[in-house]
């Protein structure tokens, strides 16, 4: 079972939602993150706080967006690998979106079919092992 | 739905109290944890750490199928629970997140706890109800600031302050020790030690975090706008409670490469301390009990020169 604390639509009976249409991409994000992309009403509060924008192809708002609308442009979007899971789009949503997990269904999709964002060509010296594990278990299956 | 109780009631010793290192305060990060033992001593508490803790898993997974990831955490609340007790303090802020937020996790649903449980047969059951905390929190709700204060013996008159708290001490919000957009715990003690808070906009801002090892370049652009606004405000010296801030905050000052813009040059590289560190120096712990020779940019001159050692 899946949490929803903030939401109050349940997934399933969300008014935008057309289900015969939807591509089982979102599903499976949905899924995956326990979240309802199609809550998101654009305002786009997570873009404005995000602090890795400047890395991304596409800004956070739009990640959901195109989830939205079924447009399979967002699995191979960079966005994901570059996001740090640090909640700051989380804390801020006002739809209760918890945008950081969706980011983590999409690498999750990758992931889970044994492939790799992250590969190594050496480990930089000196780097801690919180970071280490931290980008292994985020970034590699 | 509430948690199951740990049948052991309340903690045996109040002054004793279960403590989770994790791998960095044994490795890089040991100037954290003995300056964090020393002030805690000189408060009348005891860190008591845990027998045979493993990693928390460093990284809370945001999925909802996977529960391994919660194994690590569940068994380290085995041994508090072994110890016949029931809070955990952390000192680093990954692993209070992820211990934390995995506490939650198995307690909000017993189906989850369950499957844990029988997974790791060869343990005792886990019964639910520890409480883990931040060292931030034992000293600001059950020792007092006042507390604190009254048994400063080196007051840290002048120095200049810049609390960086990054994201898991805040955020999420169910988890976070303060307000995740204006916190204060971090500046209310840096005033009671006598110090001068620097308030900073980018206090709450993500560091890198561990892209500091996929995506480098970005954590750099972090790193100069974080140090850049403290060190426009005048800040000596730069305070967090995670060893992967500080050590992003070092190592991205320390580069060759120069900032976007140049409003975030900084003209001398501003050292990094751990709260625990400055608190310990303020309830006048030998400095060279207090781990400043770890430190990549030496905090000493500042303190000095501030203080008067």
């Amino acid at each position: 079972m899946v949490e929803r604390k903030m939401n109050p639509s349940p997934i399933t009976h969300h008014p935008l939602r057309i289900p015969a249409g939807e591509p089982d991409f979102v599903r499976k994000v949905e899924e995956l993150s326990g979240e309802d992309v199609f809550a998101c009403y654009q305002c786009g509060k997570c873009s404005a706080g995000c602090p890795f924008t400047s890395g991304m192809d596409l800004l956070p708002a739009e990640v959901i967006r195109l989830l939205q609308l079924g447009d399979e442009r967002v699995l191979s979007s960079r966005s994901p690998w570059v996001c740090a899971s640090c909640l700051a789009c989380e804390v801020r949503c006002p739809k209760g979106v918890d945008i950081a997990k969706v980011m983590e269904a999409l690498r999750l999709l990758v992931l889970r079919k044994g492939e790799t964002g992250l590969t190594w060509e050496e480990i930089p010296p000196g780097v801690p092992q919180i970071a280490l594990v931290g980008a292994t278990r985020k970034l590699t299956p | 739905m509430k948690g199951h109780r740990n049948p052991s009631p309340i903690t045996h010793h109040p002054s004793r109290i279960p403590y989770f290192p994790g791998c960095a305060l044994k490795d890089q990060a040991r100037g954290f944890e003995r300056a964090a033992r020393a002030a805690m001593e000189r408060l009348g508490y005891e860190l008591a750490e845990l027998p045979r803790w493993n990693c928390c898993g460093t990284v809370y997974s945001l999925s909802s199928d996977d529960l391994m990831r919660h194994v690590a955490p569940v068994r380290n609340f085995i041994r508090v629970q072994e110890m016949g007790e029931r809070k955990l303090v952390t000192l680093c802020a990954m692993c209070y997140n992820t211990l934390r937020r995995s506490a939650d996790f198995v307690s909000a649903d017993p189906e989850r706890l369950r499957r844990i449980n029988a997974f790791m047969d060869e343990e005792p059951d886990y019964a639910g109800g520890v409480e883990v905390l931040h060292l931030l929190q034992i000293l600001r709700d059950e020792i007092t600031f006042e507390e604190v204060e009254a048994k400063v013996e080196r007051p840290l008159y002048g120095l200049k302050v810049a609390p960086y708290y990054g994201c898991m001490l805040l955020r999420p919000r169910e988890v976070g020790i303060d307000d995740p957009d204006a916190p204060e715990v971090m500046e209310l003690l840096v005033e009671y030690l006598g110090a001068e808070a620097v308030d900073s906009p980018h206090k709450v801002e993500c560091c890198g975090a561990y892209q500091t090892v996929a995506n480098p370049g970005i954590a750099r652009e972090r790193v100069q706008e974080i140090v850049g606004a403290a060190a426009r405000r005048g800040a000596d010296v730069i305070i967090t409670s995670c060893p992967l801030c500080t050590y992003n905050l070092e190592h991205h000052q320390l580069g060759e490469e120069k900032p976007h813009h140049p409003s975030l040059i900084t003209h001398h590289p501003i050292p990094v301390l751990y709260f625990t560190q400055l608190l310990a120096y303020a309830l006048g712990v030998p400095e060279g009990e207090l781990g400043f020779e770890d430190a990549a940019i030496d905090p000493r001159p500042a303190l000095s020169q501030r203080v008067g050692g």
